[in-house]
């Protein structure tokens, strides 16, 4: 299992990301308190997967290098973003292995904002848009 | 004589309306008066997502200035550079909106991608939004009444009537605690005045005009556009897993679980 890693990108963050951080219009919250540069790649066992309102979210226990687990909490868009971009309530459930590229917490706490989520089978989804590229290296 | 198909579907709804009419009318529900939608312009039932630019969007519509009345003017620009400062630093300062406070009016209009949906009949509009859920009816050809008989909230009372094919909807009673355009403060003797029109089959457009005696030098006007989401299908929006909270210092954060 590959331990949390960081990459930069110069890349935008993308749709539900970018559209709220974009626009003057009002979104549910800011996204400041979330990297928007830098992201972590975590693989681990979803524990919860809430499709709920105002955001979804996915919980995963992630083993570190040294065999600990940590675990992260990531925000995803709404409901309503998500499915109107491909995705159902039933694609994530607990006890399944995924890996998260996500825009970290600001305040180094394990959480953030998802960029692209790779399934057990492969798959991959958006937060509120296609799947994005890879990230760009540092 | 022959009879065209939009004809035919004009003259449907016309019978269908009457009959909804009737069927108000035998419940004793007051409304029969106000005339069926006559044109098809004057149709604007369905979902609609906001639309900013791209192709079919309107050219834009760049908003008029904002001047506000002294003191209102320094506490804006003094919250504003509070909250871009905060921004900037990755601890952005709680909203109504973080705290799934509901946005009301005008706000609700546009909040980020969410679509709002709109059911018309012969004697109301009720605007319905997918984010939070929220509802606003407007009421069609009533009189409005006078802004210190109606109790301040988060909708105050609308009424409209038909301008050609412009709905002008009259809203008064918004509670200055509802959060404003571009988080402009506002007093209880807020008007905010849309002009809803059809601009294409399927564009729809909202210039939304704030008036404040109180606190703006002079009204202020922005537009919104939306695009027609064919058989749409309004998403549940009930905010009861709020992870966002708000710490000591005003700022609001990320809930993380433990496990």
């Amino acid at each position: 299992m590959r331990s949390p890693c960081m990459y930069s990108s110069r890349r935008l963050l993308i749709a539900a990301a970018v559209l709220l951080l974009g626009t003057p219009l009002a979104a549910h919250h800011s996204f400041a308190m979330f990297d928007s540069v830098n992201k972590a790649t975590i693989t681990g066992t979803v524990t919860r997967f809430d499709w709920t309102n105002p955001h979804v979210f996915i919980e995963l226990d992630v083993a570190g290098t040294n065999g600990e687990v940590k675990h992260w909490s990531v925000e995803l868009g709404s409901p309503s973003i998500l499915q109107r971009s491909g995705w159902k309530f039933s694609d994530v459930k607990p006890g399944q292995k995924v890996t998260a590229i996500v825009n970290p917490l600001r305040d180094g706490r394990p959480g953030g904002m998802l960029y692209r989520l790779t399934l057990a089978d492969g798959s991959m989804r958006g937060n509120g848009g296609p799947p994005p590229a890879d990230p760009a290296a540092r | 004589m022959t009879t065209s198909p939009s004809a035919r579907r004009i003259g449907m709804a016309r019978i269908a309306t009457a009959m909804v009419v009737l069927a108000i009318g035998c419940t004793g529900v007051a409304g029969a008066q106000s005339p069926p939608p006559a044109a098809a312009g004057r149709n604007i039932s369905g979902a609609w997502e906001p639309l900013r630019g791209g192709p079919g969007a309107p050219p834009p519509t760049p908003p008029s200035p904002i001047t506000l009345k002294a003191p209102y003017a320094a506490e804006w620009q003094a919250r504003r550079s509070a909250q871009d400062e905060a921004t900037r630093k990755g601890e952005p300062l709680a909203t109504g909106g973080s705290q799934c406070i509901p946005y009301g009016v005008p706000t609700m209009m546009s909040i980020a991608n969410y679509p709002v949906e709109i059911l018309q009949t012969p004697a109301q509009v009720t605007i319905i939004t997918e984010a939070f859920s929220e509802v606003r009816r407007v009421y069609l050809d009533r009189p409005q009444l006078k802004i210190d008989e109606v109790p301040p909230g988060y909708y105050g009372r609308s009424v409209g009537k038909w301008d050609g094919d412009t709905l002008v909807v009259d809203t008064i009673g918004i509670a200055p605690k509802v959060a404003g355009y571009q988080s402009l403060p506002h007093s209880n003797q807020l008007r905010v005045t849309e002009r809803i029109r059809l601009t294409g089959p399927d564009v729809l457009q909202d210039q939304v005009t704030l008036d404040d005696p109180v606190v703006l030098e002079k009204p202020v006007t922005y537009t919104l556009a939306y695009k027609r989401l064919p058989n749409y299908e309004m998403v549940e929006f009930v905010c009861d897993n709020n992870r966002e909270f708000t710490d000591d210092n005003g700022v609001v954060r990320m809930k993380v679980l433990e496990k």
